[in-house]
């Protein structure tokens, strides 16, 4: 049985097979299946994650035990190391998976947020011996700056930074180039939208209350953007303020900005009445129309405001320890095949 | 029109006669026209690299970025390594049957894919990475179109006699120069892949995320790999890995331009319009 096992994991024919079978999931994975599908349906399932690993139990199996009974020479060391990275490629993933956190956190400008409380992550992922105690210290977002430069490369935007606790903070700017890294959590860019500052007044022109909305960017079909309140999905009304126990209605906020001046514009406002759990219905709306930066709206019994606009940016934090692994085998299998050709074009040519 | 144009329409016009040359000549055998067709591209990769350098100085941006220009860096490095070979040795005149034509086509195909010169750059391309990744790309596509081209000529001399098939050298020596050729595209196809990881690190912070791209590069890279076990573990010769080269190439082709550049992959994340 076991000597049966051996002979199949040790068959060239086995990773002839399981090469076949990678490639040919690889040009589903691109033409039948697209994008999320595919991942859902190939790249990310056990099965497709069974072949890659079989593949490499195959290498160590059918190609170590070969190679290794053979005189040392240019071309089998290339082959070694070569076949060498796949392992240690492997390794890292292993690793990396038990041990790693991703995850992606969302600040407005001036906002900060502990880094160790996972309710701060829209998403977050870990693995099973990650210690969420490493994750210490806050996350702040000082500033997003537009048409940041660097050395007189546009770097478009980039976000001011602040990560950690006490005196070991670390304070920084990232762009989509350069991350920051702290005790091993690598912060990256992701993306960036505008959050606006909705204030309420009551009639005589008090401030009743105020919060930072926010705004989903979607694109038209014109190549535009709208940045509005909703999902990622289309345009949606929330239910005002959504931080009271009573909301007041259900809002919806579009904010078109000024092409003079950053964060400057003016903001469509759309008040339906409060139906269960904030759903908006589908009547005409209380009240619409739209007030410049500043201004008030009459929204019935309420005056609205859009006191100010702010960005919001998204961040990916990173904690990989097994990243250097694979990336370092990444090198040592290209080294792998340069040694092996160098080696087998000196053969061809004695 | 601008001079950048002037330059690539004439390399593709030369490229044009190069291609005619290699085909009438080997319809008429006549040897003559295969130099016709080697000093053909070799003018034609004198406006080429000319176009390519109006291109570059005209904003200081790299011209390697759209599916246009990624198609006529492929294409320079195609002829490049094709002329090297063809001076350097002299063994394999008819070798620009199949890569001039390609060539030819392609680099057609680029001119009417042509958008004007990009005035900024993209952040995330913005990297030290994308030098070695776009030199490893193109440099693979050059070898394994060469080598494809000796697959090429090991099936015209097995199947024909006298005449040209007479000037090639022996089948076993044809069938070793495209086996280093198909070795040296997949070393420079696992440049690229290497590169492209530590791209994507520096940019998103992971190595490999079964993007469409990275998916069509390991497809490449996974079709050489198999050539080079059927030859290595499996002692296969000749015949077979002639036409295993030729159809690898149409493969190679595809997710290098046709289908990568169709969707869009690359950082979705930017939401707003700066």
């Amino acid at each position: 049985m076991i000597r049966n096992i051996y002979k199949f994991l040790s068959s060239v024919k086995l990773a002839m097979a399981l090469l076949v079978v990678i490639l040919s999931c690889c040009v589903v994975g691109v033409t039948i299946y697209r994008g999320v599908e595919a991942g859902t349906h190939i790249f990310s399932t056990f099965w497709f994650n069974g072949l890659l690993v079989m593949l490499v139990v195959n290498v160590c199996f059918c190609f170590f035990p070969r190679i290794l009974n053979r005189k040392l020479t240019l071309i089998s060391l290339g082959m070694i190391l070569f076949h060498l990275s796949f392992v240690a490629i492997l390794g890292g993933i292993v690793f990396n998976s038990l041990f790693h956190f991703a995850g992606l956190i969302r600040l407005t400008e001036g906002e900060t947020l502990p880094s160790g409380d996972l309710q701060s992550y829209d998403f977050a992922e870990q693995g099973r011996f990650f210690d969420i105690g490493k994750l210490r210290g806050d996350t702040t977002l000082i500033k997003m700056h537009v048409g940041h430069r660097v050395d007189g490369a546009d770097k478009k935007v980039a976000y001011e930074i602040s990560v950690g606790e006490g005196e070991a903070k670390k304070q920084g700017i990232i762009f989509i180039t350069k991350h920051l890294e702290y005790r091993g959590f690598r912060y990256f860019c992701d993306r960036e939208g505008y959050a606006v500052l909705i204030v309420l007044y009551d009639k005589m022109g008090r401030e009743l209350y105020g919060g930072y909305y926010p705004l989903q960017s979607l694109r038209q079909e014109d190549g535009s953007y709208l940045y509005t309140t909703g999902t990622k999905d289309g345009p949606g009304s929330i239910a005002y303020p959504y931080d009271r126990p009573q909301p007041l209605f259900s809002l919806q906020v579009a904010y078109r900005p000024s092409k003079i001046s950053e964060r400057g514009g003016e903001a469509f406002f759309q008040v339906w009445p409060l139906t269960h759990e904030g759903e908006r219905p589908e009547a005409k709306p209380l009240a619409e129309g739209k007030a410049a930066l500043g201004e008030m709206f009459d929204a019935g019994d309420y005056y609205l405001s859009l006191k100010e606009v702010r960005y919001w940016t998204a961040m990916f934090v990173r904690y990989d320890p097994g990243l250097p692994i694979v990336l370092a085998s990444l090198w040592v299998g290209f080294g792998g095949m340069v040694i092996t050709f160098i080696g087998r074009m000196r053969r061809m040519r004695n | 029109m601008k001079a950048e144009l002037v330059c690539f329409w004439i390399a593709v016009g030369l490229y044009g006669v190069s291609t005619f040359s290699y085909i009438f000549g080997l319809i008429a055998r006549q040897e003559k026209l295969f130099t016709v067709g080697l000093y053909g591209a070799l003018a034609g990769f004198i406006p080429h690299t000319i176009a390519i350098g109006l291109r570059w100085s005209e904003t200081g941006i790299s011209p390697f970025i759209s599916i246009s220009e990624s198609i006529t860096l492929g294409t320079f490095m195609a002829v490049l390594i094709f002329l090297i070979f063809q001076f350097s040795t002299k063994k394999v005149r008819p070798l620009g049957v199949l890569v001039m034509p390609v060539v030819f086509v392609l680099i057609g195909w680029a001119g009417t894919l042509m958008k004007e010169i990009a005035t900024t750059l993209a952040p995330a391309l913005q990297s030290a990475w994308i030098w070695v990744h776009i030199i490893g790309a193109s440099a693979g596509f050059g070898s394994v179109l060469v080598a494809a081209a000796f697959g090429l000529m090991y099936l015209l001399k097995e199947r024909s006699s006298g005449g040209i098939a007479n000037k090639l050298p022996e089948l076993q020596t044809l069938d070793n120069l495209s086996y280093r050729f198909i070795a040296g595209g997949f070393i420079m196809y696992g440049l690229m892949i290497v590169s492209g990881a530590f791209w994507s690190n520096q940019v998103k912070g992971n190595y490999w995320n079964w993007d469409p791209v990275e998916v069509w590069s390991l497809i490449s890279w996974l079709i050489y790999g198999i050539y080079l076990h059927l030859r290595i573990t499996f002692g296969w010769r000749g015949r077979k890995l002639a036409w295993y080269a030729l159809i690898a190439l149409i493969a190679m082709i595809i997710s290098y331009w046709g289908i990568p550049f169709s969707v869009e992959t690359f950082h979705k994340g930017f939401r707003i319009e700066h």
